[in-house]
């Protein structure tokens, strides 16, 4: 840090100003980093020194090692694949009857008034208030847990698809029946491209709704997955691995985030604000 | 197209036709033509006829029917009665250049046509109006006058008949308007077209048109050639014509 500043007032001046810039962005880039890293030390030290016992929060060292010999033994991996296939078909089946119905109700006046007000009806109570039904209806299996998670995506993206479309320019739509485009042109061409922002939003809204289905739907009986790992955990008291539970959750959470940002780079180039895979 | 009245669309070599403009086919011609909004008459009883080649300009006050006029050219808007005798096709550029945020600048001059057209087509429509080179770009990193400079690549990619400019330089400034003009003039010289365009701008009617015609309570009011006038004279007529009083 004081390098660059140093080195940098030697510079003439309009370097000096890029260089004090970029410093600063540097500073508070790591500023930000520095708290959370200064909240696991302190954490460890408070573990280590025993003010804090290890059965209410034990040392990230021993969460670490935890996550090392599940590795190692290759059942964290079994555990997180189960769990990244239940979030995956729970997300294509949601999701495509999604995209589906939210692409029909966007087009067709008729269409909307037959699907979306039961939509919306359904919509309106909170997923997880359905799972005693659920429960009632495919029992505890795995069909029960991906049903779950098709719910919750459902509707973010049916949502978003709908007004993606809805939100298109006429004006664009006039210019299409100028230049005389056929139809599948046009909803290539334009329709498509023109509500991609508003589905990759109800993507990204998705997946958030995916994880928490997920690790509800997790909870329910089960021999496999990230879920029954917090839940075996729990009966033998083991904090330190519940904690690696909640860890793998948040990074799998992140590296949605990820994905989703990705998909923007690549579909929203054109768009300024996305443009560089900046950040919207 | 829409099967309202006697509306027909030809293409523009028709048979016959032997009386009017036997030196150049028509590029279009409207006989007895009605546009009610309700009880409102926007255009009534109104005959127009553009040759091949010939650059037509519309003036005429807010609401007059000027820009309904167009709009049932380019077949955007449906006829109450009346015949339109016009390409299938015609080309129209509007006062937004109406491109495609997603789409490159090539991809949106060849859109809808792009096996026909191709890059190649695309980039040589864009090297016409100056752009060339620019294929791969973004229409969000062109000026409000680049943007419509490829409206109107887009527009003349087609090598249309009839070409219909509705208030296209009426968003931009003075100076990139005055080098529209010339540009315009000149790509209509090459690809002669029958050109309307519609705009407020007497000066610009002056400046563009073989003819020009005043519109007024859906009809068409009045029509001057340009070069049976001194301009001085004929931009105070039209001026009266419009209603607004000159000192």
């Amino acid at each position: 840090m004081a390098d660059i500043t140093t080195s940098s007032s030697h510079s003439p001046v309009p370097w000096s100003r890029a260089g004090s810039w970029l410093s600063a962005n540097r500073f508070y880039h790591g500023l930000s980093w520095a708290i959370p890293l200064l909240i696991v030390v302190l954490w460890e030290v408070a573990a280590r020194a025993g003010w804090i016992a290890a059965q209410v929060l034990p040392a990230p060292s021993s969460v670490a090692a935890t996550a090392w010999n599940l590795a190692r033994s290759g059942d964290l991996f079994v555990h997180l694949g189960v769990s990244l296939l239940r979030a995956m078909t729970g997300f294509l089946a949601g999701g495509t009857i999604g995209l589906a119905l939210g692409v029909l109700s966007g087009f067709s006046r008729l269409a909307q008034a037959l699907v979306d007000r039961p939509l919306q009806m359904v919509r309106a109570i909170p997923f997880l208030a359905m799972l005693p039904l659920v429960i009632v209806w495919f029992g505890v299996g795995e069909v029960a847990k991906i049903f779950l998670v098709a719910l919750a995506v459902l509707f973010p993206i049916y949502v978003n698809t709908m007004l993606g479309i809805r939100q298109i320019d006429p004006k664009l739509m006039e210019l299409a029946k100028v230049i005389g485009m056929n139809w599948p042109a046009v909803v290539r061409r334009i329709i498509l491209p023109g509500a991609m922002p508003s589905i990759l939003t109800g993507i990204r809204y998705a997946l958030a709704h995916a994880w928490l289905a997920l690790v509800i739907a997790e909870t329910l009986a089960t021999t496999r997955g990230i879920g029954f790992l917090a839940m075996d955990a729990r009966e033998f008291l083991q904090t330190n691995v519940i904690l690696l539970t909640i860890m793998i959750y948040a990074i799998i959470g992140v590296a949605a985030d990820a994905l989703v940002r990705s998909l923007e780079a690549r579909f929203l180039s054109w768009h300024a604000n996305y443009a560089n895979g900046g950040k919207p | 197209m829409s099967a309202t009245l006697a509306l027909s669309r030809h293409a523009t070599d028709e048979p016959g036709g032997a009386s009017e403009a036997a030196v150049q086919p028509s590029a279009v011609s409207v006989r007895g033509l009605q546009r009610r909004y309700g009880a409102r008459v926007v255009i009534d009883a109104l005959d127009l006829d553009i040759r091949q080649g010939e650059f037509v300009a519309l003036l005429g006050e807010s609401g007059c029917g000027k820009t309904t006029l167009l709009r049932a050219l380019a077949g955007l808007d449906r006829l109450d009665a009346g015949l339109i005798r016009a390409p299938e096709r015609p080309s129209v550029v509007f006062q937004e250049h109406r491109l495609l945020p997603w789409a490159t600048l090539w991809e949106n001059i060849a859109l809808g046509h792009e096996s026909r057209i191709g890059r190649t087509g695309a980039a040589h429509a864009l090297a016409e109006v100056g752009l060339a080179g620019r294929e791969d770009d973004w229409p969000r990193n062109l000026s409000g006058g680049q943007a419509q400079r490829v409206a109107l690549a887009r527009a003349l990619v087609h090598d249309p008949a009839l070409l219909l400019l509705d208030e296209p330089f009426a968003a931009l400034d003075a100076l990139t308007r005055i080098k529209m003009h010339g540009l315009v003039k000149e790509l209509v010289a090459r690809h002669a077209p029958g050109v309307l365009i519609v705009t407020h701008d007497v000066d610009e009617a002056l400046t563009l048109a073989d003819r020009i015609l005043v519109m007024r309570a859906g009809r068409i009011a009045a029509s001057f050639r340009p070069q049976d006038h001194t301009p001085r004279a004929l931009r105070l007529r039209l001026l009266e014509e419009l209603g607004v009083q000159s000192h």
